[in-house]
């Protein structure tokens, strides 16, 4: 039982990496990304392939990031352009079709070019105790870069002015013009922010176990489910749901089983949506 | 204190020529023009009312200058500078600061933050601070409190105050009574009139007339998007016309 929920721990940390790389989009453009799951295996493929090149892993891991930010920005300048000029329903919906299209474009090449593509990043040492389950070295790692990234990406928007800026234009991008911040450009940060945290999760989800090249849909699906239930735009209720959600998710596929794991989850998101639509931490 | 030089704004003295020239002004939406053929101009110091009914194009006029709306024709100066299609936030720096009538505050942010950020990109000066404190004293009593549970009157003080943060070279104010008590909207004109004994120069649109001619050196009254009539306050004050249509003379 504990050994499912701290698995389920650090399974919820890195849910709450995707849910802030989607959450803040959303926030901020109200573009959903349906292509981010397959951003986050467009960096693993990226740090499969720097590593297998000889390079170490450390290099390998900030090529993918850069690789991914870099991905996610020009998303921003070219594909969303269009999505940016509508407004409600439309905006909505385009953005929805328009991440749909580049999740099957971004999925069907990293597949036909690396059908067997994925990234396991071995982490050697001996199992480490905590509160008396045997933890892989490699889930420790995980846990600790998703809860440095956490405090970091917090201390950024609770104490920074740019944090506050970008805070701003969720509240009120009228309001945020007005005093001088430039919304498009907040934006393109975001984008970039978000793409940067699909590599940190593509790290951290193949240091306790192998990211293959078809997991996207399954990434985009837990992420938007955490953005539900954690709140539009908010980093701390993205993490607080991760978590939430990772231990229901272990707990589920433990004694109940992987299959209904999914829509357990899903259920969950709906009930959010039904009971707190503006979800845990949301305004 | 308020014309001080400050980073955004220059040292050369300007009292008595034009801040803000606006020259054949026309906007509106999808195409439609709302306001069209505006010229106005407002010196360094005054107070100037835009007056006119509910659907004169007041708003479209302040939402072209703050580029909020793209203007079709015409221009926009700012003491000499071409302002004309930048956008909102680049005017904004450029020193024209526009509170709306919706006042656009951040909601889920404490008040000193809605503040904190009226000064961005920089870091907020402590004097910008203590100054608008001490113009409403009120806002430093709710400092910690959500924008959001604000009551109207104090929501538009802060929407003021963050207005002035950036210390602005003109403070745009677009029907600053909306939603206030009468007693409240006195209020809210007196911290205006104090704002431009220190040397603020204002633009007012209001509809509530006589508060709006008795800050203002000057008005210009707005019908059916174009400019009708201009004069110094007591001019427009004792204008038949105007008296018969804002002032509820017979």
């Amino acid at each position: 039982m504990r050994a499912v929920v701290l698995d389920g721990i650090v399974l919820g940390l890195a849910f709450g990496l995707l849910g802030v790389g989607m959450t803040l989009v959303y926030g901020l453009g109200g573009v959903i990304n349906l292509a981010y799951g397959q951003i986050v295996v467009l960096a693993a493929i990226v740090i499969s392939v720097v590593m297998e090149d000889g390079r170490a892993t450390f290099v390998a891991a900030i090529v993918g990031v850069l690789a991914a930010a870099g991905v996610s920005v020009l998303l921003d300048l070219t594909l969303m352009r269009p999505v940016y000029h509508q407004h409600g329903e439309e905006r909505t919906l385009l953005g929805l079709l328009l991440t749909l299209g580049a999740a099957f474009v971004i999925g069907g090449v990293l597949t036909w070019r690396y059908p067997d593509g994925a990234l396991y990043i071995f982490v050697s040492g001996d199992p480490i105790s905590i509160v008396g389950v045997p933890m892989s070295v490699g889930s420790i790692w995980a846990s600790v870069i998703a809860l440095a990234v956490a405090a970091v990406l917090l201390l950024f928007f609770g104490a920074t002015t740019f944090g506050r800026g970008v805070r701003s234009v969720i509240q009120d991008e009228t309001g945020a013009r007005l005093v001088g911040i430039n919304p498009s450009f907040v934006r393109t940060v975001i984008f970039a922010l978000s793409g940067a945290l699909a590599g940190v999760v593509a790290i951290a989800q193949s240091m306790s176990g192998p990211l293959t090249v078809n997991a996207g849909f399954e990434l985009t699906t837990f992420a938007l489910i955490v953005t539900v239930v954690g709140g539009l735009g908010s980093v701390a209720g993205a993490f607080l749901a991760g978590v939430l959600l990772g231990v229901v998710n272990s707990l589920s596929a433990h004694y109940i089983g992987q299959y209904i794991t999914t829509i357990i989850l899903l259920g969950a998101a709906a009930l959010t949506i039904l009971i707190r639509p503006r979800g845990l931490l949301g305004r | 204190m308020w014309s001080c030089a400050t980073p955004r704004s220059s040292t050369r003295i300007s009292g008595g020529l034009a801040l803000l020239e606006v020259e054949g002004l026309a906007a509106g939406y999808l195409g439609e023009r709302v306001i069209d053929g505006i010229d106005l101009e407002v010196r360094t110091g005054e107070a100037v009312a835009i007056v006119g009914s509910n659907g004169a194009g007041k708003s479209t006029l302040f939402r072209a200058i703050a580029g909020l709306l793209p203007t079709m024709e015409g221009r926009v100066v700012l003491d000499g500078k071409e302002l004309t299609r930048r956008p909102a936030h680049r005017i904004s720096r450029a020193g024209i600061a526009y509170v709306p009538a919706e006042r656009h505050l951040f909601p889920a942010m404490t008040l000193k933050s809605n503040l904190v950020l009226g000064a961005y990109p920089g870091r907020p000066d402590p004097s910008a601070l203590e100054l608008v404190y001490e113009l409403f004293p009120r806002l430093k009593e709710r400092q910690r409190q959500q924008a959001g549970t604000l009551s109207g009157g104090e929501q538009q003080m802060l929407a003021v105050a963050r207005a002035l943060m950036a210390r602005p070279r003109l403070l745009m104010l677009d029907e600053p009574t909306t939603g206030l008590s009468p007693k409240i909207a006195q209020v809210a004109f007196e911290a205006f009139e104090g704002l431009k004994s220190e040397g603020m120069t204002l633009l007012i649109a209001e509809q509530q007339v006589p508060l709006a001619l008795s800050v203002a050196d000057r008005g210009y009254v707005l019908e059916s998007g174009r400019i009708r009539l201009t004069g110094t306050s007591e001019e427009l004050d004792q204008n038949p016309e105007v008296r018969r249509a804002y002032l509820g003379v017979a």
